[in-house]
């Protein structure tokens, strides 16, 4: 079996209206991030405490907070977590020693609650202040070193516009994965911060897959336009760009239906990037490639007219 | 690289056996029993076996993870002598502008400057510059981390974790990891108690009750009734029972915290806990401190409703003026619990008077063991600590209790009092028993503390990470069959796709998958489930380089090129794709590895590793496959 094997769709063409679709969905994530949910920051970047219980039978979040009440954290963030009987307890930006106290509060709270039904502390996490704004800071300067990494790379493996045109791919893949979080109110903790990374890499392999055709057939097909070029690039390699991101596709999406809820949202995050980082190799980095050609040439012939 | 078929072949065969070397243990370690497990650790090779597998991270056996720092600030207080009113100042001006950024003592310096303080007063004996004395205090904070570490290993050592991490990080931080703890608040009590044991006089009845009464006096005041003249005590020969009223809890009521203090700032906290307290009526009016009291067996007792009113009345200023400078207040480590009259049970906090000096610390103790104590002892059947000391300890241990017969010692563990006994003779064995411990557990814990030693200054837990074991188990099983599944369908997919040579990918996939364990186990590497994760998501990107050459074979093919030449071709120009394309990945997965801890950190290194073994697997093993294929014979037709 072989998809696409002489495959020559005029996808380029179609780059006007998927450059709207683009900046429609991602002015869409940024008109909620700014306007609607903001971007939900987990307690790794504000400090505070997430307690997971999992109680014998099911409990009712409202009993919950009831019970929290009492001990002066009605405010706190409680959702069900996968079954009926477990739930997530956040308490947002307590000082270091608070916190502690805050989850022995919480737990002996609870125990007076429900007498008849018992928890166990799955999963308990506080950061303190001092640390939150560490990891803020670390999360930032990761993603900022790994941009900065990749553009020399392709800089100097390719050319400069081939590093911008792949990083404004990146900007694209992060803005509209950082728009569906803020829609969908996810949390973003340190383990999405990886999840980006990783997309960050992945986008870029499939970016580059395309670059590397485009180099080729440059060399082999000087007589050609630009834009054919290109085109024809994408096409040569669209069987292998689909097959990968199927195979990617496949396994990541097994990863959230199957792994677990504590790596759920990671997959999730995941998921977005495979399927976006593919779309944006194929139709942000390249038209980016030949919109910048298409210029230079513009400027270029009417230096030689001279 | 190697262009014959037989040395690569033997290259490939080499790196299975090496594999298949490194993770044996880890197979071995997995599939053990418990008994199996104990029989070792018997036999001393526990450890050994232990050292060559792939490690479980915290998310998957369940553990604690806590980022400690020193409390540098309570450590300079502690240390300064004679302490002005300008000291304070300049200390809490200090402490409110540390942050991350701002480091104390810095800032300490600035102000001590800044307002002309001069540090050699309160700290001597390091020089007489401040900038000397703060590069001195910087000395002894760095040294108290250090020495922190040590006592905190010693701690987790004795509470007998496998493997526990313990590291310093940076100049002020200790990072700990214990693996597999049933109970995290008392791994996390045991690592950061103080643990500082003095032995403090209690100051005589007599003294005491003067206080109590003086106490009584400054808060009838502050009532606004009028002042009574402080008169002559007419506590001549009275008893011990002066304290407070005799036993009978007569009437008692319930007085509201405003009532006894007038107007009350606002509190902080919506306890309602607080806002009564139980107070003897018929004192009430004339004794307001000692209404709140009780006698408990002949001790200080304060009801548990009434401790923080009356911890709170002991903090005010003009009460603190009252108590004598060398003196202060403490309460007892636990409760004691009396039947009332009624038929209940009352809770009594117990409180002292102590001599604020310590005659003894516990720097002189050698061995502290906890055990249940003798019959036909005083504490027959009760949890016991049994208290050694060095020869300069059991001196003026025996100094101490020589020159005080008949009085009261009180054993005082982080500002807690255990135990108040009367000294009936003299001690000149350097050992000696603490009581009051809730339950045996408890004891063993001060016993460990006590041998380990008390840290130099206070720790605070910056950030804390639980796992409880059954999440542990959880997510192995459900990152394990997310694995496999995910798997399972991939080498359907490419065997579906490319035929035969898709077996071959997919051959090379499953080895992809040992190597990565193998290196890990080599790397004795932690696995975490986001490292689970990156397995899984390396499953999916390691078959890429493997399409990547396919097609482009299959490309060839088209061309019209022989099968030979197609496959040299396509792997030719495949790898330079391959190599870029991937990179960009590995750099992702070094930020990652570089700026991540725990959990993502194990990611990354999954992630590194399995596109370095993907790239080695798809460009030399598979190709290595084909030349096995084609190398004596003239293949007409591929399976790809």
């Amino acid at each position: 079996m072989e998809l696409f094997a002489e495959a020559n769709y005029k996808i380029l063409e179609k780059r006007k209206i998927t450059t709207i679709v683009s900046l429609v969905l991602i002015f869409l994530g940024l008109v909620s991030i700014i306007f609607h949910n903001g971007l939900r920051l987990g307690i790794d970047f504000e400090g505070g405490t997430l307690m997971q219980l999992q109680f014998e039978n099911q409990v009712e979040v409202s009993d919950v907070r009831s019970a929290l009440q009492n001990v002066g954290h009605g405010n706190a963030s409680i959702q069900q977590f996968g079954a009926p009987n477990e739930i997530i307890i956040r308490v947002l930006r307590l000082e270091e020693q608070e916190g502690i106290e805050a989850s022995e509060e919480i737990k002996s709270s609870l125990s007076q609650y429900f007498p008849e039904n018992p928890f166990e502390v799955r999963r308990l996490e506080q950061v303190g202040p001092k640390i939150g704004s560490e990891l803020r800071g670390a999360a930032v300067l990761a993603i900022l070193s790994a941009l900065l990494g990749i553009v020399l790379y392709i800089s100097i493996r390719f050319e400069f516009k081939f590093a911008i045109a792949a990083i404004i791919a990146l900007i694209h893949d992060i803005l509209i994965t950082l728009g569906v979080f803020s829609v969908l109110n996810l949390e973003i903790t340190l383990s999405i911060i990886a999840a980006f990374l990783t997309i960050v890499g992945y986008s870029l392999n499939d970016t580059i897959v395309v670059f590397d055709r485009v180099r080729e057939n440059l060399k082999s097909l000087r007589r050609e336009k630009y834009f054919n070029i290109v085109n024809l690039s994408i096409n040569q390699s669209l069987s292998r760009t689909v097959v990968t991101s199927v195979t990617t596709f496949i396994v990541v999406f097994i990863l959230w239906l199957g792994g677990g809820e504590v790596i759920q949202d990671f997959a999730f995050a995941l998921i977005i990037g495979v399927v976006i980082g593919t779309y944006s190799s194929i139709y942000v980095a390249s038209p980016v490639i030949v919109e910048w050609e298409a210029r230079s040439e513009g400027k270029g012939r009417l230096a030689k007219k001279r | 690289m190697f262009k014959r078929l037989t040395p690569r072949l033997i290259i490939i065969v080499i790196a299975i056996a090496i594999a298949g070397i490194l993770l044996y243990p880890s197979v071995r370690y997995e599939t053990m029993s418990s008994q199996e497990k104990e029989q070792l650790r018997q036999e001393g090779q526990l450890a050994d076996l232990e050292s060559k597998i792939i490690r479980r991270g915290l998310d998957l056996q369940g553990g604690i993870h806590l980022v400690l720092e020193v409390d540098v600030p309570t450590l300079v207080y502690n240390i300064a002598k004679n302490k002005s009113q300008l000291f304070e100042d300049v200390f809490q001006s200090s402490k409110s502008q540390v942050s991350a950024e701002v480091r104390f003592l810095e800032v300490f310096e600035n102000e001590a400057d800044a307002r002309e303080l001069r540090l050699v007063r309160y700290f001597p004996d390091r020089g007489i510059q401040n900038s000397e004395i703060v590069s001195s205090l910087q000395d002894e904070a760095n040294d108290a981390v250090r020495r922190a570490l040590e006592i905190i290993r010693n701690r987790v050592d004795q509470f007998g974790v496998s493997e526990p991490t313990i590291q310093k990080v940076g100049n002020r931080r200790i990072i700990v990891e214990l693996a597999g703890i049933e109970d995290p608040s008392r791994a996390r009590d045991l690592i950061q108690t103080t643990a500082l044991l003095e032995f403090k006089m209690l100051k005589t009845p007599e003294v005491t009750d003067a206080t109590i009464r003086k106490i009584d006096q400054v808060l009838r005041r502050d009532k606004g009734e009028l002042a009574e003249a402080i008169s002559a005590e007419d506590t001549a020969g009275a008893s011990e029972d002066t304290v407070i009223t005799e036993g009978e809890v007569a009437e008692d009521e319930a007085v509201s915290v405003n009532q006894l203090f007038g107007d009350v700032e606002e509190t902080d906290t919506a306890d309602t806990e607080d806002s009564t307290v139980v107070v003897d009526k018929q004192v009430f009016e004339e004794k307001p401190f000692t209404a709140m009291l009780r006698n408990v067996q002949g001790q200080i007792g304060v009801p548990k409703k009434n401790k923080n009113a009356v911890e709170r009345i002991l903090k005010m200023k003009k009460v603190q003026e009252v108590i004598p400078p060398d003196a202060e207040f403490l309460w007892s480590a636990g409760t004691e619990i009396l039947p009332t009259q009624g038929g209940g049970a009352s809770e009594f906090h117990l409180l002292y008077l102590v001599n604020k000096e310590a005659g003894l610390t516990g720097g002189v103790v050698t061995d502290a063991q906890a055990t249940l104590g003798g019959a036909g002892g005083q504490a027959a059947g009760q949890p016991v600590v049994y208290v050694d000391m060095n020869a300069a300890g059991s001196k003026t241990w025996s100094r101490l209790t020589g020159a005080n017969i008949g009085r009261r010692v009180a054993i005082v563990l982080d500002n807690k009092i255990h135990m108040a006994p009367t000294i009936r003779s003299k001690i000149s064995q350097g050992s000696t028993m603490i009581e009051g411990m809730a339950n045996l557990e408890e004891a063993k814990d001060i016993a460990i503390v006590l041998r380990a030693g008390a840290l130099p200054a206070p720790v605070d837990i910056i950030e804390e990470r639980t796992v409880g074991p059954s999440l542990g188990s959880d997510s192995i099983q459900k990152g394990t069959t997310a694995t496999i599944i995910g798997l399972i369908l991939v080498l359907i997919f490419m065997a579906f796709y490319y035929k035969l040579s898709g077996l071959i990918a997919d051959f090379a996939l499953v080895l992809n998958l040992v190597f990565i364990l193998a290196i890990l186990a080599a790397l004795h590497a932690t696995l975490t489930l986001p490292g689970i994760a990156g397995l899984i998501l390396t499953v999916g990107l390691s078959v890429d380089a493997n399409v990547l050459i396919f097609d482009r074979i299959r490309e060839e093919l088209r061309k019209g090129k022989t099968v030979r030449a197609a496959i040299d071709s396509g792997y030719g120009n495949a790898l330079r794709t391959i190599i870029d394309a991937n990179v960009t990945t590995i750099l992702a997965a070094l930020v990652l590895m570089q700026f991540g801890t725990g959990p993502i950190k194990g990611f990354a290194v999954v992630l590194f590793w399995g596109i370095v073994s993907s790239m080695f697997t798809a460009i030399f093993v598979t190709r290595t496959v084909y030349q096995m294929f084609t190398e004596n014979k003239t293949v007409q037709k591929l399976s790809i």
